[in-house]
């Protein structure tokens, strides 16, 4: 019993804060803004989303409080790149760097322990079939921003933002407003990925417990093309890789060739995806990549 | 331009001013941390930690000791509390320069710097607890912990509570060290019944000692195959392990100190490692003059424990203490290991 309910349950869960991130990440490659932030602002939403729901006794408050913070926070980014028009790659590694300090700092200050912050009577979110209602969301957003992006006029803005930003400048839409709009989203949903993995996957809080999982969603941006079905799909690969990789240690693999596991996914979905959009661009006339 | 220039020499005098102020503060607490060690008739200690002692049981443990032998000799103690490897390394210097009796130093971190002050300062005394030198030195003195007996003995209490026939254990890597977790768990479980099963996972990952949420789907993957006691061995990710046992009503086992609390109902019993025993056993073996050797702290020397076999099991909140059967069972193991009797294998041992 290899493949079975639970294994495809363990592969959504992980799936779940990834999937949020890497949209996130998505919107902003798709303006232009290269987004490797995602990490440091999941971190600060996985804070402020105990924090609120310690003090407030709601999880629904934590959630939208780990929003709006992680939106807040993402202005750093939204500043330092458009407005100032520094290095994207610069601001998201210091965006990360400050959220792991900035989030230890505040576990002492105002939960007065170190290491991890854990009580029973912390409120998680509620289930539903197994898996938050943030879970649902999720793939809500992946369809909603589908749409948006090929359909909506406020996508296709957004996407002639990212990719001519001055022929947009001349057809009257300000590339800044778009630019800004796309990081702060990506603040929103990244926020709302901190909260599914501290009151949604764990119910608690310990430094650094993104563990690298917002570097996995800006892998799965570039994976998927930073089109939000091909971000799915390569969160979902992801997703089955780790769930897969725990249980190959119950078959007795050692757990050092199990760690592999999604990154050795990540190198063979490179090699095909790359492969196979070399063998179309020969094929086509143009010579033009879609 | 001459009225900004002076604003400016203004802002330099203050600024300098300043610093002074602070570096005189600096100073003047110094001085005065010096002059409570010279109070006492007797011997100075000073512990220098690894982190914030905060809610730390572990180090708050290593203070009882130093605290406790500091009051033997009728001696003084102070707390030099690390909060990174930059104030560890100041820590330790500063306790060098005060030069007291002895220096205990909790952690692995500390094996480097140890082994550099070992070196320039011959005559000062060290006693390292939990970590030793990888050299051998005549002035340092280690205490380490045989934790895998005290595990054996948890593993014993899974195999008589488990009802599946099955316990795990949830580890964080793959280590000789870390398997000193594990291994002996599924050795004490099947040596009181023969027929249990036993599996490991092992967090690993980018972070494997904070990623509580990989740690739970380790868990989880333990869980489903009927596992029901699990070792938790995971550092931070123990939390993760008590919510994912706690979902389906099974059982965990905490380590170093007592984590029933944290999860009461869920957590039967606790590995515990008895840093204040280790501290002022060895305070007083360096005192008496038999320095330079390691010695090892077992359930023989009071360093390794459950929480189910120490005074005050009945208010800890731990599952155990409604099961007095098994550890009547668990004792008669304790003293056969005591004795000798009973040998239990280090898997770190090469």
């Amino acid at each position: 019993m290899f493949f079975d309910s639970d294994l495809l349950m363990s592969a959504l869960r992980a799936l779940t804060p990834i999937l949020l991130a890497a949209l996130g990440g998505a919107l902003c490659e798709r303006a232009g803004v290269f987004n490797i932030g995602l990490e440091g602002m999941m971190l600060m939403g996985c804070f402020t989303s105990v924090a609120t729901s310690w003090f407030t006794g709601s999880a629904w408050l934590g959630v939208l409080a780990a929003a709006l913070a992680a939106a807040a926070y993402s202005l750093i980014l939204a500043v330092g790149a458009v407005t100032l028009r520094g290095d994207a790659v610069v601001l998201g590694i210091a965006m990360n760097l400050l959220a792991v300090g900035l989030t230890s700092f505040l576990l002492r200050t105002v939960f007065g322990v170190q290491g991890t912050f854990d009580d029973p009577s912390l409120a998680g979110l509620p289930l539903v079939g197994g898996f938050t209602p943030l879970a649902y969301l999720a793939f809500v957003a992946v369809a909603v921003a589908a749409l948006m992006l090929s359909r909506h006029v406020w996508g296709l803005r957004l996407r002639g933002v990212g990719e001519a930003p001055d022929a947009a400048a001349t057809l009257g839409v300000s590339p800044a407003k778009y630019k800004y709009a796309a990081v702060l989203i990506s603040g929103v949903l990244c926020g709302l990925a901190g909260a599914q993995l501290a009151l949604g996957n764990v119910t608690l809080f310990s430094e650094n417990m993104t563990a690298g999982r917002g570097w996995i969603a800006v892998v799965a941006v570039m994976l998927g093309r930073a089109a939000p079905v091909g971000v799915l799909l390569a969160a979902l690969l992801f997703g089955l890789a780790e769930a897969a990789g725990f249980r190959l240690q119950g078959v007795g693999l050692p757990q050092q060739a199990t760690d592999a596991a999604p990154y050795v996914v990540t190198l063979v979905a490179l090699f095909l995806s790359t492969a196979r959009r070399r063998r179309r661009t020969a094929n086509s006339p143009s010579g033009a990549t879609t | 331009m001459l009225r900004r220039s002076r604003r400016t020499l203004q802002l330099v005098a203050a600024t300098t001013l300043m610093v002074t102020a602070a570096t005189a503060c600096n100073a003047a607490a110094k001085t005065d941390a010096s002059d409570s060690a010279s109070g006492g008739s007797g011997k100075s200690f000073t512990l220098v930690t690894p982190d914030a002692v905060g809610q730390n049981e572990f180090l708050k443990l290593a203070v009882t000791g130093v605290k406790a032998a500091a009051k033997t000799h009728d001696g003084t103690e102070k707390v030099y509390e690390s909060t990174d490897t930059a104030s560890q390394q100041q820590n330790v210097q500063a306790a060098v320069d005060a030069s007291p009796n002895v220096i205990v130093l909790v952690g692995f971190e500390f094996a480097d710097l140890v082994a550099q002050q070992a070196k320039a300062h011959p005559k000062q005394q060290f006693l390292m607890i939990d970590a030793c030198t990888t050299k051998t030195f005549t002035n340092v003195t280690c205490a380490v912990f045989r934790e895998h007996e005290g595990v054996y003995l948890a593993g014993a209490e899974a195999g008589l509570l488990s009802k599946s026939g099955k316990v795990g254990a949830v580890d964080v890597l793959d280590t000789p060290q870390f398997r000193r977790y594990s291994d002996p768990f599924a050795a004490g479980a099947k040596k009181v019944a023969a027929k249990t099963s036993a599996s490991t996972r092992f967090v690993g990952g980018q972070s494997p000692f904070d990623d509580s949420a990989r740690a739970k789907e380790q868990a989880n993957s333990l869980l489903s195959k009927g596992t029901d006691q699990i070792m938790a061995a995971a550092a931070a990710g123990n939390y993760g392990v008590f919510e994912a046992a706690k979902a389906k009503g099974a059982f965990a086992y905490g380590v170093d100190v007592n984590q029933c609390v944290s999860s009461p109902g869920t957590v039967v019993d606790n590995v515990i490692k008895k840093t204040d025993v280790a501290v002022e056993k060895g305070v007083e073996q360096v005192l008496a003059g038999k320095t330079g050797t390691s010695v090892s702290y077992g359930l023989k020397e009071g360093g390794i424990s459950l929480t189910g076999l120490e005074a005050g099991v009945d208010s800890s909140k731990c599952v155990i203490a409604q099961h007095k059967d098994v550890l009547t069972k668990v004792k008669a193991l304790r003293d056969q290991i005591v004795s000798g009797k009973l040998k239990v294998d280090d898997p770190a041992a090469s």
